[in-house]
């Protein structure tokens, strides 16, 4: 409910730049949708913060004495505040209590456990920024809010190719964007976490082309998502424009395949 | 009308890169029906370095499921695993036929099971000829019943391995279908064959190519191709080389071939000192037969057992006199001034091939009009065309009295049972089918069908249709040439 089906946004803030962001965030969410997004983003804090106030309460009552605390140099808190924390606040009592009662290993667990869910990304978001000249850029949204994301630069010179490939994943055969990268013995996956459906992917192929090697023909599958302001900008030859039925060109097709295998008895 | 075109799934665990005649049966067949205008996928399993999805020439796209080679090891568990994957490729390819191919494909035997699951209808090849006696038999044999007691119709490769699948499988002989092999003819050329093909619907009388007469010196070069195995008949190959070579002193061998008969057949030359009259070539490769042909005059074939002998028609093709045991399908391959018969014994093979050799010296045998005989005979559009008839009867697409050739309404004389091509779906039905493949197997091939069945259900749930990619279509050929002949 709260996520969507990866699709697509691109955004061209010149000539030259195209950024292609695939992501789960409902695409125009509904005020009902944000507020609810809200409250459970609220939720999500105050799960975070109950739970590393029961580790705290936890990490105490399992090695010292309020006076032994005082003493020791192993504070997390100064004294002052700790005491104020877990003594005179009924949260922090309560913390106390519950953590004296429950053992400790059901309760480290459990709280590390509602840690990782009060911290986890409830939506994916990946991108691919291409810069004529220069060269695309991966970028895609890791596990958690805490980490940025792993973003990965391929310089133009180093791409041989972008193109469309078939592969098996999991129990089935899912189109991927790939970018063959020189020297690299593997191929590099676009969208690696969400593996967008075929139009999404083709739409990219086609936009990235576009801007990395000025080939014309945008592709009509675009006018969905362009921004109203957003002008035709390669002229469109009949060579790579898809045909009438929204079936790939020959052209793409063989693409497609990647290397052709010639296989003869 | 516009012309009625299918998406074929082609399935077998034989496929290239791996050389053989299930192989290049499949590549073939495929090639021409892309000719004709329909979609065709292979699938097949992974080969060491050939994994994923590949296009062949032709717009040929195959299928090197990587998933079945983790499980090959193990049988049963096999039979369900491959479902998903199955069930995802036949949805992104809009697939309405599954093809099997060759009774010892496992791969094959699961997609006929998981295709009619699906709604889809199949066709199942038979290449090979199975005994009754032995235990393996008996195993192949009841697996061959439990698949084929659901598959809408069945190619045999010759009218005897239709016999014999009908037999095996316990089916009712109108679903059973007879189209042979066939060569590409152009691979296959006599030594001096003009190198341009003489137009084609000129008749044979035409473009005759030169008489070549055998002088009364020149040796006659037998050649014998086969892989050295007891199946392939070395063993009557080993007893009677020194015969015919007594009897016909100037009279050469050539060998090509390997297998562990190999160590007879060269014990034999040893013993009787005739290494300068019979030449072992080892293997060699198939696009290498047709240079080791044109170098003979008599193709000698003693198999035992043979579902059609695809060798028999290269050889005839090549220009070459054949001289073969009367088993199996044989006898249907060649028609009888090509070939010389021979029971399958050592005395009969002696006095077939010394009346080949006395034909060839009296120069009675035309064999340099058998190129052209063999082209008309055997072509790969003509196969892809009956082919083609199998998947419109099996369709509905004609009707099925045209396509069963007799009263299909007078149910009557068949026992009142349903034994329509066009077969229902419905799972009781399927099971019924099932119930009766024998007291035990029934039970247990009925448990498969349901288990398929749920699994079925399961990944329509879990794996929602509408989820899966349709994939893009290779643009298709028009086939203009109207087929009514």
């Amino acid at each position: 409910m709260l996520t969507a089906a990866p699709h697509l946004h691109v955004r061209r803030p010149s000539p030259t730049t195209a950024e292609f962001t695939v992501s789960t965030y409902p695409r125009n969410p509904t005020p009902a949708l944000r507020l609810l997004l809200l409250a459970v983003g609220a939720l999500r804090l105050v799960l975070a913060l109950g739970a590393a106030l029961l580790l705290y309460a936890e990490y105490w009552t399992q090695f010292f004495t309020l006076a032994s605390y005082q003493q020791s140099n192993l504070w997390l808190l100064p004294a002052a505040q700790h005491e104020f924390l877990l003594y005179h606040t009924p949260l922090g009592r309560l913390a106390q209590e519950v953590a004296a009662r429950t053992p400790s290993w059901a309760l480290v667990p459990a709280c590390v456990g509602a840690i990782y869910a009060a911290v986890r990304r409830i939506h994916v978001e990946e991108r691919l920024l291409v810069l004529r000249g220069l060269g695309i850029q991966t970028r895609s949204t890791p596990g958690t809010i805490l980490l940025g994301g792993p973003t990965r630069f391929i310089p133009t010179e180093k791409i041989r190719d972008v193109l469309i490939n078939e592969a098996f994943w999991g129990f089935g055969v899912r189109y991927i964007l790939v970018v063959v990268v020189e020297g690299e013995e593997g191929l590099v996956v676009v969208f690696p976490k969400l593996l967008p459906r075929r139009e999404i992917v083709e739409e990219v192929w086609r936009g990235v082309r576009g801007c990395l090697f000025d080939e014309g023909g945008v592709g009509e599958h675009q006018q969905f998502h362009q921004q109203p302001e957003k002008k035709r900008r390669f002229k469109d030859t009949k060579r790579r424009s898809p045909t009438k039925d929204g079936k790939k060109s020959p052209a793409s097709v063989k693409e497609n395949s990647g290397e052709e295998v010639r296989d003869r008895s | 009308m516009p012309r009625l075109t299918y998406n074929i799934a082609m399935v077998s665990d034989f496929f290239f890169p791996q050389p053989g005649g299930v192989e290049s049966h499949i590549y073939q067949l495929a090639t021409k029906l892309v000719d004709r205008g329909h979609k065709v996928v292979v699938i097949t399993h992974a080969y060491a370095d050939r994994k994923g999805i590949r296009y062949l020439t032709n717009g040929i796209k195959v299928y090197h499921v990587p998933f079945a080679i983790i499980y090959r090891s193990a049988t049963f568990p096999t039979v369900f695993s491959f479902f998903p994957v199955f069930r995802n490729i036949m949805i992104r390819e809009q697939i309405d036929i599954v093809h099997g191919h060759a009774s010892l494909s496992s791969l094959c035997h699961e997609a006929l099971l998981h295709g009619r699951t699906m709604g889809l209808r199949t066709v199942f090849t038979d290449h090979s000829l199975f005994g009754f006696a032995d235990a393996a038999s008996i195993l192949t044999n009841k697996l061959l019943k439990f698949i084929l007691s659901d598959v809408d119709h069945v190619i045999c490769v010759s009218h005897t391995s239709k016999e014999n699948t009908v037999l095996r499988a316990a089916l009712d002989p109108v679903m059973v279908s007879v189209i042979p092999n066939a060569v590409v003819s152009e691979n296959f050329r006599p030594r001096k064959y003009p190198p341009e093909p003489p137009a084609p619907n000129n008749g044979f009388g035409n473009a005759t190519p030169a008489v070549h007469h055998l002088g009364p010196n020149d040796p006659v070069v037998i050649v014998v191709i086969s892989r050295l195995f007891y199946n392939k008949g070395t063993d009557l190959l080993t007893a009677s080389i020194p015969r015919i070579l007594e009897n016909h002193p100037n009279t050469r061998f050539i060998i090509a071939g390997s297998g562990p008969k190999s160590i007879d057949l060269e014990q034999m030359i040893e013993q009787n000192v005739l290494q300068d009259k019979v030449e072992m070539l080892g293997s060699v490769r198939h696009e290498q037969v047709r240079d080791v042909m044109i170098r003979g005059h008599i193709y000698l074939h003693p198999s035992l057992t043979e579902a059609f002998g695809t060798v028999l028609v290269e050889a005839a093709s090549c220009g070459l006199y054949v001289v073969c045991t009367a088993v199996g399908g044989i006898p249907e391959v060649l028609p009888g001034h090509m070939t010389v018969f021979a029971k399958p014994e050592e005395d009969d093979l002696v006095v077939a091939t010394g009346k080949a050799i006395s034909a060839l010296r009296a120069n009675k045998v035309r064999t340099e009009k058998f190129h052209d005989q063999v082209k008309a005979m055997y072509s790969w559009d003509n196969i892809a065309k009956r082919t083609e008839r199998v998947y419109k009867g099996i369709m509905g697409d004609i009707p099925e009295a045209d396509f069963y050739g007799y009263d299909v309404g007078n149910t009557a004389a068949w026992n009142g049972e349903s034994h329509s091509g066009v077969r229902s779906f419905a799972l009781i039905d399927r099971l019924k089918r099932y119930y009766g493949c024998g007291v035990w197997a029934g039970k247990l091939f009925c448990l498969c069908a349901v288990i398929d069945y749920l699994l079925f259900v399961f990944c329509e749930w879990v794996f929602p249709r509408d989820h899966i990619d349709i994939a893009a279509d290779w643009p298709r050929k028009i086939y203009h040439s109207d087929d009514d002949d």
